[in-house]
């Protein structure tokens, strides 16, 4: 959702300074404009006083652009504190099958899912997050992994393990997870 | 323009057992561990854009903000501030192949084919996406990690006295150095070794390899 967001604004906003940009560059080197365009020539300005005195008699003229101004500024409010914020699943919902439900704190899966993968073999450190909704939470975790170990093994084992128990555990159908892998930097060492 | 969501594929969800996995058509040449079909091309990390979205919401921010501000004074009877009569009077009078006004419109330009960039391509370029091994799980490789752990690999081949691995997005550069053995064998082990550990870090697009084996250079 937010990244859709971000990038369809960060597109429009590129789109719209390439076009004017653009235009100007053009129209200012040289180039003829079409007949409907805002510029008509080399010579003409940026923004002319007639230009900017046209409805400024006009009564709705002034609300018109406080209001839209305002709409930018509320806008770019909300979207910049959605870009510090992150969404992080305070409780899991956990379905005890007999028609009541359980909630399950966030960060206790969290904290078993780290530990449990933290003691697999390979895994130096481990950190994971809960997003998505509470009756089909998701996963997003990082290893680190330590020297020597191999990459696709430990994942194996994660997936299996750790992610597999705390499914099983917390009753869920599915644990979507996205798991990133690194390594742990250290010295080129000769084994002999 | 921008292509707002990373195509998620469609992982079956039945408890088919092994015959799920006996398609044809997978691009993946190892057997090692069992690949989820339909997961042949998970594709690329898609990066959230955070910090570019974030410094366009503060540009936004700001340049409304102080315009609405001035504006709202204005109307309440202040007069204007120095800025904006400034700039109300360049624009009126510059005309647009004035150098400043075309550097500032090749600026705006750029940026804007910039932010466009960032729209439209995935960005994370750092991590190597990974097989799938199981339907729920979509992982990625570090490229430092991918290199790390074959240049720890690398060391164990015997005669090799030092390695640089550069890792590329799909291709895999070994810098080798041998103090001894013939360099005809130190190599071809090295390429069986390296060979085999680039199929075990299980990456859905296994990268090139290319080894190189030198002597270490003479001193003085």
């Amino acid at each position: 959702m937010l990244r859709t967001v971000n990038r369809l604004v960060v597109g429009l906003v590129g789109l719209i300074l390439v076009v004017v940009g653009g235009s100007v560059l053009a129209v200012g080197l040289g180039a003829p404009p079409p007949s409907w365009w805002i510029y008509d020539g080399r010579h003409d300005v940026l923004l002319s006083r007639a230009d900017r005195y046209r409805w400024r008699d006009e009564g709705w003229w002034w609300p018109v652009v406080i209001a839209v101004l305002a709409v930018c500024v509320l806008l770019a409010l909300w979207w910049l504190v959605a870009q510090l914020r992150r969404h992080r699943l305070s409780e899991v919902l956990v379905d005890t099958g007999d028609g009541e439900g359980a909630l399950l704190r966030g960060r206790a899966l969290e904290g078993v899912l780290v530990s449990e993968a933290e003691s697999l073999d390979g895994v130096e450190r481990a950190g994971a997050v809960l997003t998505g909704r509470r009756s089909t939470p998701r996963v997003r975790a990082g290893l680190v992994l330590q020297p020597h170990a191999e990459p696709g093994a430990a994942l194996q084992q994660f997936s299996e393990e750790a992610l597999g128990h705390a499914r099983d555990s917390a009753g869920l159908a599915a644990l979507p997870a996205e798991v990133r892998l690194r390594a742990v930097k250290h010295r080129a060492e000769r084994v002999s | 323009m921008s292509e707002p969501t990373r195509p998620l594929p469609v992982v079956e969800r039945e408890q088919g057992g092994p015959g799920q996995f006996d398609q044809s058509g997978s691009a993946a040449t190892y057997k090692g561990l069992p690949t989820v079909e339909g997961a042949g091309r998970t594709g690329r990390f898609w990066s959230a854009r955070r910090i570019p979205a974030a410094l366009v919401a503060i540009v936004i921010l700001g340049g409304s903000g102080i315009l609405l501000y001035d504006i709202a004074a204005v109307r309440a009877g202040h007069s204007a501030m120095q800025w904006r009569r400034a700039l109300a009077r360049e624009l009126a009078d510059r005309p647009l192949d004035d150098v400043w006004v075309l550097t500032g419109a090749g600026v705006a330009a750029a940026l804007g084919l910039w932010l466009i960039v960032l729209a439209a391509t995935p960005g994370l370029r750092a991590v190597l996406p990974m097989r799938r091994t199981h339907p729920d799980v979509r992982a990625g490789l570090h490229r430092d990690a991918a290199a790390m752990v074959l240049r720890d690999r690398a060391m164990e081949v015997s005669g090799v006295q030092s390695v640089r691995v550069r890792m590329k997005r799909s291709k895999a550069e070994v810098r080798a150095v041998s103090h001894f053995r013939q360099l005809d064998d130190v190599r071809a082990d090295l390429d069986r070794v390296i060979g085999e550990t680039v199929k075990g870090l299980g990456l859905t697009a296994t990268p090139g390899l290319s080894v190189r084996v030198a002597r270490p250079g003479k001193k003085g």
